[in-house]
């Protein structure tokens, strides 16, 4: 084709293109702050109106598009990253229909479009990105298709929303099983080719610190941070302790992890009998640290196991991630523990809470030398005086002052800050461990689901001989709190006046969602590599798995040739037998011409091949009669079609010989 | 036309193209003389596509890699479907009034597809040498469609190769097939623009037979595209406010006859183009015209449209000097 100008496009194209970009850059605008978000959507919609009767000039085109990558660069405090990256494609596109008003135009503005939702899934995959982002998928789709009708300049008679729909239905069903061998069976990268950027909007949970009264948000919120499958013998509820960040540093306010142990190796730890093999697959967090039930015995690959037994990953955990690992309850966690330790283990704030101290003074000079005598007093003392509550005020300048003798009511941050601040003025090491405690069994699918509502907080002392030792202060108190493994607390139980109708769709629900993780967004390149275990294939290399996907991949290309010629396919048996007798002439140069009625074929084939022609004229004649005679016959018969039928499929001419 | 040497992987492309010389009709596409390549467009989003697939690769995100292969897996559906638009389709037929050298000539391409699938937006071109496209409406089966060539010389016209196309559905593809009709499509003559008058009946004048009451109307009759000026009846015209005709038993005049001989000093193209002309006057006359030719044996003398075209095809026949 000459090239020519792109022609201008008409009303209903350029809205199904307006809307399609609209949809492609809702996801992304929702994963933007709402400032932002609500900026570039109000930018969008009002240059699509303007510029709907003409294009607006170019200055004004380059204004907006100034005005509005200062904006967001502005809002992005000049950072450049994914996010960045991400806003600045949700304004470009918002400035794009400033200029849509030709084929071309509308076209390449679809093309960018579909980046907005990629974007989004770079950002967020939640339920609702996935939604908004596969119907942006089949809008864009089904956008193509009016602009290639609008192309072709069938203007008048146009396909119908619904007719352009089911075409585009159609066409992903088709695409569907090539698209599902290349997700399964692309060979994926087991390293990233660039790096991976951080998420600046960090998600609430736990972090490296910890505020006692700061939790009472992530108390209350149901969200699954962690999914567990054991592996055989399963801890008892009261062994249930996931442990995360240990906090040593305490400045009167925030408990804070210490960076200085990074680059020391695990304690030396003598283990129980017991042995948990489990798989955790994690929620992403945005940290390096996982989450292992007390205490992990060996790191995965590429994770690093601290002095406290915090795993560390080497990259943050951005994406959903499983882990396969073995913890056991330790016997003598650390008996020997160096002096530096020891000092990180007992250092308090200068003038911060002298009751406190005065109490663990007078205890200490009670008890002399007995370590183990304190803590079980303390432990007495606070299961006798003290509540559990979520609702505490703020606490003042000497907190744990407060709660030991005013409140004597908190959660676990408050019981173990206190418990580890007590422990500490009396000279026995201490340090408060974060992570989460409990767990629900979900029977369908027979996995423990931990969610945020489970993030606990208990303290560890330190005890000659015996090394570390977890010492929970707030079980002391209110073990249901901490033990939530019963029905009651089955979710959903609370809502509906305690109505349990709502505990098996939940579970159903959080099953389906767990299969999608395990399928879909927790794939990577080591689970792909043991796709075909169960075939007894124990690792796929690179080139297998290779070879594996062109054979699926040249096998669905085939199936999808099938399924969309199977219109062409001639259903009637008889004329394809027919049409395939014919055929088998071509190899002589007497095939038969499409046009040519049977009795003037064999006629042909008689002049030009005396040997073939008796059996070809008395077949065709048969072929004739059963096809237009009817009338004579008077019926059809299902035996004489199948003997015809035969007798066509075996008709084959020799090269010389004769023809049967 | 067709054949014009043309550089570059385009030419060497068609030339490989099948069908790579003319072929009698009716011409099946068959699915190894449909080619599918993609559009400028379909580049693009083939583009697009592949840095999804790298960036969601490296960040091993799954629902990124999912809707990009997604699209994908569509976009090559859309492909097979392209194809599908034209195979099985067939050219049954071509034809075209014929036009005198310098009119367009407007050839109707005939085609038709088993009914089962619907085929939309298809268009039949000169293999892209001109802009202009021509709609193929394949509603029920069959259809035509009716493209327009420009003629410069009388006799057979050489119809270039043809192409039908589409890039429907998402238009990231073009799928084509060509067709090259080996049907016989004349070009007339170009009468002459400006010339004498018709040569007056000579020979053996046959009077027709008249009413024996000299110039008495017969009967009249309405007017009809046609019919010679001077049948006209103009007075009783007047008074019925519609043209009116008076019609003999017999058209009134002498036989015209058109020699070749008879034109010694004309050139040998500008004797076909007045003769061409005589033709179309002697039938706008509705005279009786014989045509001579040298070396052909004479034609008529009748009139009429069937005489007409066996005469201007002798001429458009006639070897080119």
């Amino acid at each position: 084709m000459a090239k020519s100008a792109s022609p201008l496009l008409d009303a209903d194209s350029r809205r199904w293109t307006l809307i399609t970009a609209a949809a492609c850059v809702l996801p992304l605008l929702l994963q933007l702050t709402p400032l932002l978000g609500a900026l570039i959507a109000v930018c969008g919609v009002a240059i699509a109106l303007m510029a709907w009767r003409r294009p607006l000039h170019f200055f004004v085109r380059a204004l907006l598009a100034l005005v509005l990558i200062g904006a967001v660069m502005m809002q992005m405090n000049f950072g450049l990253g994914r996010d960045t990256g991400c806003a600045l494609l949700a304004a470009m596109l918002a400035i794009k229909p400033a200029e849509t008003s030709t084929l071309r135009d509308a076209r390449s503005l679809i093309g960018f479009a579909l980046f907005a939702p990629f974007g989004t899934f770079l950002l967020d995959q939640g339920p609702l990105s996935l939604a908004l982002g596969l119907i942006a998928a089949l809008l864009a789709l089904a956008t193509l298709q009016r602009l290639a009708e609008f192309e072709s300049g069938e203007r008048v008679r146009r396909l119908g929303h619904w007719q352009r729909l089911s075409g585009i239905a159609r066409l992903i069903a088709i695409g569907l099983p090539l698209a599902l061998a290349a997700f399964w069976l692309f060979p994926r990268l087991g390293t990233p080719l660039w790096g991976v950027p951080d998420r600046s909007l960090s998600r609430p949970g736990l972090s490296g610190s910890m505020t006692p009264g700061g939790w009472a948000e992530l108390m209350n919120d149901e969200t699954p941070t962690l999914r567990v499958r054991f592996n055989g013998a399963v801890p008892k509820p009261s062994q249930m302790y996931w442990r995360g960040p240990v906090l040593w540093n305490f400045d009167g306010r925030e408990w804070t992890q210490p960076r200085w142990y990074r680059g020391l190796p695990a304690a030396q730890t003598q283990s129980g009998d017991a042995r948990w093999d489990y798989e955790i697959e994690l929620e992403p967090t945005d940290g390096r640290q996982l989450v292992a039930l007390d205490l992990p015995l060996a790191p995965p690959p590429d994770v690093r196991l601290s002095i406290d037994h915090g795993l560390f990953t080497a990259r943050p955990l951005t994406a959903l991630s499983r882990w396969r690992l073995r913890s056991a309850p330790p016997l003598r966690y650390q008996p020997q523990l160096q002096s530096v330790l020891r000092q990180a283990a007992l250092d308090l704030p200068e003038g911060y809470n002298p009751r406190t101290l005065a109490l663990a003074q007078r205890w200490r000079r009670e008890l002399g030398g007995n370590d183990a005598a304190l803590v079980q007093r303390a432990l007495d003392w606070v299961h006798r005086e003290f509540a559990y509550t979520l609702d505490t005020p703020l606490p003042g300048r000497h907190s744990v002052d407060e709660f030991l003798f005013d409140y004597k009511a908190g959660y676990c941050e408050h019981f173990s800050s206190s418990f580890v601040v007590l422990m500490r003025s009396a000279g026995i090491p201490a340090r408060v461990v974060t992570g989460y405690a409990g767990g629900y069994r979900n029977p369908i699918g027979d996995y423990w689901l931990v969610r945020r509502s489970d993030a606990h907080a208990w303290a560890e002392v330190w005890l000659p001989q015996r090394g570390w030792v977890r010492v929970d202060p707030t079980a002391a108190v209110a073990p249901e709190r901490v033990y939530d493994t019963l029905a009651d607390r089955a979710p959903g139980a609370n809502l509906l006046g305690g109505l349990t109708v709502v505990t098996p769709i939940f579970n159903l629900g959080d099953w389906a969602r767990r299969g999608w993780n395990d399928f879909v967004l927790g794939f990577d390149a080591n689970r792909q590599q043991n796709l075909l275990r169960p075939l007894g294939i124990d690792r796929l290399d690179t080139g297998r798995l290779v070879a594996l996907f062109g054979v699926a991949a040249g096998l669905t290309l085939l199936w999808m040739v099938w399924l969309s010629s199977r219109g062409e396919r001639e259903r009637d048996p008889v004329l394809r037998a027919w049409h395939a007798a014919g055929r088998r002439y071509r190899r002589l140069g007497l095939a038969r011409e499409p046009h040519e009625p049977a009795q003037d074929w064999s006629d042909r084939v008689a002049r030009s091949r005396p040997d073939l022609g008796p059996a070809l004229a008395a077949l065709s004649q048969r072929f004739a009669d059963w096809r237009y005679a009817v009338a004579e016959t008077g019926r059809r018969d299902a035996r004489e079609k199948r003997e015809l039928i035969r007798a066509l499929r075996a008709h084959r001419p020799g090269p010389n010989g004769e023809g049967r | 036309m067709a054949d014009r040497p043309r550089p570059g992987l385009r030419a060497r492309l068609r030339k490989f193209a099948r069908p790579r010389d003319p072929e009698p009709l009716p011409a099946l596409f068959h699915r190894g003389r449909v080619y599918v390549l993609p559009t400028g467009f379909g580049l693009f989003f083939a583009t697009a596509l592949m840095s999804m697939l790298l960036g969601a690769l490296n960040y091993n995100n799954n629902p990124a890699l999912l809707l990009a292969l997604l699209l994908s897996g569509a976009g090559l559906a859309s492909l097979i479907a392209a194809q599908m638009q034209l195979t099985g389709l067939s050219v049954v037929a071509i034809d075209a009034e014929p036009v005198a050298a310098g009119q367009p000539l407007r050839v109707r391409v005939h085609a038709k597809a088993p009914p089962e699938r619907a085929r939309r937006g298809l268009r039949v071109d000169d293999d892209g040498d001109s802009d202009a496209a021509a709609p193929l409406d394949l509603d029920g089966g069959s259809g035509e469609a009716e493209l327009s060539f420009a003629t410069r010389q009388r006799g057979w016209f050489e119809l270039p190769r043809l192409r039908v196309w589409t890039t429907r559905p998402l238009g990231l593809a073009r799928a084509w097939s060509y067709v090259w009709p080996d049907a016989p499509l004349l070009v007339y003559p170009a009468p002459e623009p400006h010339g004498p008058p018709l040569p007056a009946g000579s020979g053996d004048q046959v009077q027709s037979r008249l009413h024996p009451s000299g110039d008495d109307v017969h009967h009249l009759r309405g007017y009809r595209a046609g019919d010679a000026r001077r049948a006209i009846a103009w007075k009783p015209s007047a008074r019925r406010d519609a043209l009116l005709v008076r019609e003999y038993e017999q058209p009134l005049g002498a036989d015209v006859v058109l020699d070749w001989r008879a034109m010694p000093a004309l050139g040998y193209e500008a004797r076909i183009a007045r003769l061409a002309r005589w033709i179309d006057e002697a039938e706008r006359d509705g005279r009786r015209y014989r045509l001579m030719l040298p070396g052909q044996p004479e034609l008529g003398p009748s009139s009429g449209s069937p005489h007409r075209h066996a005469c201007l095809r002798a001429l458009a026949l006639l070897p080119h000097g």
